[in-house]
């Protein structure tokens, strides 16, 4: 079969490039190899957010004493949160395949393997394809750690379906999805220790930002060991070294969360001569196109950014650039979130990043409790927004925020990065009172 | 009978119209009804008729004036009619009328130097003349356009009346030029040009895309000035009026070696191999007159004396001192008035005189490793020799036997509008031969 357009991957890069290439009028071919919607939606982002809900539900209820709210025997039904979030991943699911249907892809469920001439064989069957677009992913990266292939030893995927809570939570690895599933697991009452191997966890993020989600967990609960790498693990115990020696805890659960590797194995690519990175990711220029001409990729397998979101806009550039609309990626205003109880919401340059760019700088950081709705809201929770300024035009670089929902305003700041607002503009944009979004505009405040 | 033609007028709330372009010329022949100009209100453009019939006699408004309803445009009369008393009132007006009445034209009131130079000087630019800095709004033509292009139309630099953001302000923008950042309409006001396409939301011109006038994408864009553009006009000119053809030879160095350690061990003054060349050159400039000449189209001036131009490499570029009457100088001290100039082009000192009024150039760039090249002639001079590096090169003695010895290669450009290829050769051969056995002395041999 013939097409203009093939996918390879249905997560959030494949089907909206499907989607939209369709939309242009494109004949499109959709290929997935396990479900629609990738990791995102059925071993990721969407899971495990209505698993974080379910236990921040949980959490409030239990602790909903200081605004008058006593309940007694509040209990927490962990098969039933997984039935919800089954539910939302089937619902999520079925629009999806509802919008392919719309649209008019053609979905075939299949291993891909790439052929040269814009050939693609799946399970046996040749399609060609006037351009291909490769979006499989990303998978969690295992360590060689002794003890790792145990029964008890699962990944960020694994974790999703244990429907049973342990009592003591080892989480090797302390970046965003160990941080997440420790988060869940200590607000429900389980017993969780981070162990992270640098010096601070989140270490992509504003160090500042790092350090107050690190507090935020600690009082929710979560056992921190900067600094500790783990040696092996056996059946009920954790072996980690630390500056002062080898220790051991009690662990009837371990969650190896140390990053994700771009899925490129098994898919022709090496025969066909595409060019990989050393560490392991596509290599494409700001379009998305690779060394193959009609070949592009999008997505965690590029090895670029690792998020659901920018994986969509990758996407969208690469199906822009194909149906004549000159499109780039710009990662500097790739919005980040951390969905952690506080969350983490960022987007932009940190300090750091933007005096290593020669850029010189003013900030200013002001504490989320100055905020009234905020402390309404969450009496417990600290937090703060940190806003990053060129320091001659006043020009907006960066906001990072940890506190309360600051995921759902974080897509403000970002448009004032794209647009590049500055501080003179941003002091004329009306914010509702009272909302936790004024911070973003009370941080002006305190930049020196 | 002359008659002014009026500015109609074109609505009631049209207070003046733009000229946009005249369709006849002083002088012409008009019939009622033919076309004298174009002119363009906020709104739409139309075309000025002439009221009367005859020749047209003045033109008082340049394009793009902006010309008050009812005002006089231009008159058409009889040739010799007065049209004076129809001139616009200077000071009618913050738009000066500009007299553009052909100069040749019988004017019979003569005009004094004073009338003549005031309207002229207060012509300048009508448009620029703004009002205090109050806006004179936008036509509601415009605003219409703008809101469909997405530009602000506020931001806009109006040509209309009093700067009054017109229809075609907006067209100019939509056409070529993307939507600004706020950061980047700011380095807009300083003068910076956005690309035809920016880097931001669907091609928004942002800060990082903004580009002094004429930038160029990986350059560093300077304007040429000062010596660097006299010596391109001079290149480009020599290049482009005369018939250039190089003649290479090489000389063999010994004697003029052997000439330059007899003078150290006789406690001498040091004399440079350039200036032994120079002096040969002068020599033999003396033995081939029509080698020392300017030639200037349809005259040919062959100089009495030899004034050498030596090029000289200097912090500011190219400069070709002249040593006057060189032919009169003895070696050392032909020697010390190139090491003069050479050293006041180096510094700064060099007089525009001192770089005048050469007959013949010297140019060296073997002391920069270079082997050979082709001189570009110091036109009107016919003839400039260069000199490349030293080359080792064999040579067959009288015996028959191969020795190596030092030469110097030269390259002499003559224009072959004033020279032929013999006599240069014959030059050569004269300057070859007092290099190669007598240097620095007095020339006795001739190749007649």
């Amino acid at each position: 079969m013939k097409y203009d357009f093939a996918v390879i991957g249905a997560g959030p890069a494949g089907y909206i490039a499907a989607k939209k290439a369709a939309s242009a009028g494109k004949k499109v071919l959709l290929v997935e190899k396990k479900k629609l919607g990738g990791v995102c939606l059925n071993e990721g982002c969407v899971p495990s957010k209505t698993l974080l809900q379910a236990a921040k539900t949980y959490r409030h209820a239990k602790h909903g004493s200081i605004f008058g709210v006593e309940v007694e025997g509040v209990s927490f039904d962990f098969p039933k949160a997984h039935q919800h979030k089954n539910n939302v991943m089937n619902k999520m699911r079925d629009g999806i395949a509802g919008l392919m249907k719309k649209y008019k892809v053609e979905v075939v469920e299949g291993e891909a393997k790439l052929l040269p001439n814009s050939q693609i064989e799946i399970d046996g069957e040749i399609h060609e394809a006037t351009d291909i677009l490769l979006c499989t992913g990303s998978s969690p990266a295992i360590p060689p750690i002794p003890g790792v292939d145990l029964e008890h030893v699962v990944d960020s995927t694994g974790i999703l379906n244990r429907e049973s809570l342990p009592d003591h939570l080892v989480v090797v690895g302390g970046g965003v999805i160990g941080c997440e599933f420790a988060c869940m697991y200590a607000s429900v009452g389980v017993k969780v220790t981070v162990l992270e191997a640098m010096s601070e966890i989140c270490p992509n993020l504003d160090p500042e930002v790092s350090e107050s989600l690190r507090e935020g967990l600690t009082k929710k609960g979560v056992t921190f060991t900067l600094g500790a790498k783990v040696e092996s693990i056996s059946p009920d115990k954790v072996t980690y070294a630390d500056e002062s020696g080898s220790k051991e805890i009690e662990s009837d659960l371990v969650l190896v969360a140390t990053g994700r590797r771009p899925n490129t194995n098994d898919l022709g690519l090496e025969e066909l001569g595409l060019d990989i990175e050393p560490r392991g990711g596509v290599r494409v220029d700001t379009r998305g196109a690779t060394n193959i001409p009609g070949l592009w990729a999008a997505g965690d397998v590029t090895g670029r950014a690792w998020l659901a979101h920018a994986a969509s806009r990758m996407a969208e550039v690469v199906v822009n650039n194909i149906t004549g609309r000159k499109d780039h990626m710009r990662y500097d205003t790739m919005p980040a979130v951390v969905y952690t109880s506080p969350e983490v919401a960022v987007v932009g340059l940190t300090k750091e990043e933007a005096e290593e760019r020669g850029i010189k700088v003013k900030v200013g950081r002001i504490p989320m409790a100055i905020n009234a709705r905020y402390i309404a809201e969450n009496p417990d929770e600290t937090g703060f927004c940190k806003v990053v300024l060129e320091a001659d035009s006043r020009k907006l670089l960066g906001v990072h925020m940890v506190g309360g929902a600051c995921s759902e305003m974080i897509f403000g700041a970002t448009a004032m990065l794209e647009t590049e607002l500055r501080e003179e503009e941003i002091e004329e944009i009306v914010f509702p009172h009272p909302t936790t979004s004024e911070i973003i505009k009370d941080v002006f405040m305190a930049v020196r | 009978m002359a008659e002014p033609i009026i500015m109609p007028r074109q609505g009631q709330s049209v207070e003046s119209c733009i000229l946009t372009e005249w369709k006849v010329n002083v002088g012409d022949q008009v019939a009622e009804g033919d076309i004298l100009a174009v002119i363009e209100t906020d709104k739409a453009s139309f075309d000025l008729e002439s009221t009367t019939s005859g020749s047209v006699l003045a033109l008082f408004w340049e394009p793009d004036d902006d010309v008050p309803v009812l005002a006089n445009v231009a008159v058409v009369g009889n040739e010799g009619d007065n049209f004076e008393e129809f001139r616009p009132d200077s000071d009618s007006s913050a738009s000066e009328p500009t007299p553009t009445a052909d100069a040749s034209n019988t004017a019979p009131v003569p005009q004094t130097e004073a009338q003549q130079s005031t309207p002229v000087a207060a012509s300048s630019v009508p448009v620029s003349v703004s009002s205090g800095g109050i806006s004179a709004g936008v036509s509601p033509r415009a605003r219409k356009l703008a809101f469909r292009h997405g530009i602000d139309p506020e931001t806009l630099e109006g040509s209309g009346p009093n700067g009054r953001v017109i229809e075609r302000d907006v067209e100019a923008v939509a056409s070529g030029r993307p939507r600004l950042s706020a950061s980047a309409v700011t380095q807009a006001r300083n003068g910076m040009e956005p690309p035809l396409r920016g880097k931001g939301l669907a091609g928004m011109a942002l800060s990082s895309d903004m580009k002094e006038p004429g930038a160029i994408e990986g350059a560093k864009v300077e304007p040429v000035k000062g010596i660097r553009k006299l010596v391109a006009e001079r290149m480009i000119q020599s290049l482009q009026t005369s018939a250039q053809l190089t003649l290479n030879a090489h000389f063999e160095l010994t004697a003029v070696l052997a000439y330059r350690k007899a003078r150290v061990e006789a406690g001498k003054s040091k004399i440079s191999i350039n200036d032994l060349i120079a002096y040969a050159q002068i020599q033999a400039l003396g033995a081939h007159p029509e080698m020392n000449a300017h030639f200037l189209g349809n005259r040919f001036a062959v100089f009495e004396k030899v004034h050498l131009g030596i090029a000289v490499d200097s912090p500011r570029g190219l400069m070709v001192p002249v040593v006057k009457d060189a032919s009169d100088l003895s070696l050392e001290a032909l020697s010390a008035e190139i090491k003069k100039l050479a050293i006041a082009c180096r510094d700064g000192t060099i007089q525009p005189d001192d770089l005048s009024g050469g007959s013949c150039t010297l140019t060296n760039l073997g002391m920069l490793g270079v082997s050979t090249f082709t001189p570009v002639l110091n036109i009107p001079e016919v003839a400039i020799l260069g000199v490349g590096g030293i080359e080792l090169k064999p040579k067959r003695l009288e015996s028959g036997e191969i020795e190596y010895a030092d030469f110097l290669p030269l390259s002499l450009t003559i224009d072959h509008q004033a020279v032929d290829g013999a006599p240069a050769a014959l030059f050569l051969q004269t300057l070859i031969s007092q290099l190669e056995e007598n240097p620095g002395q007095p020339l006795t041999t001739s190749n007649e």
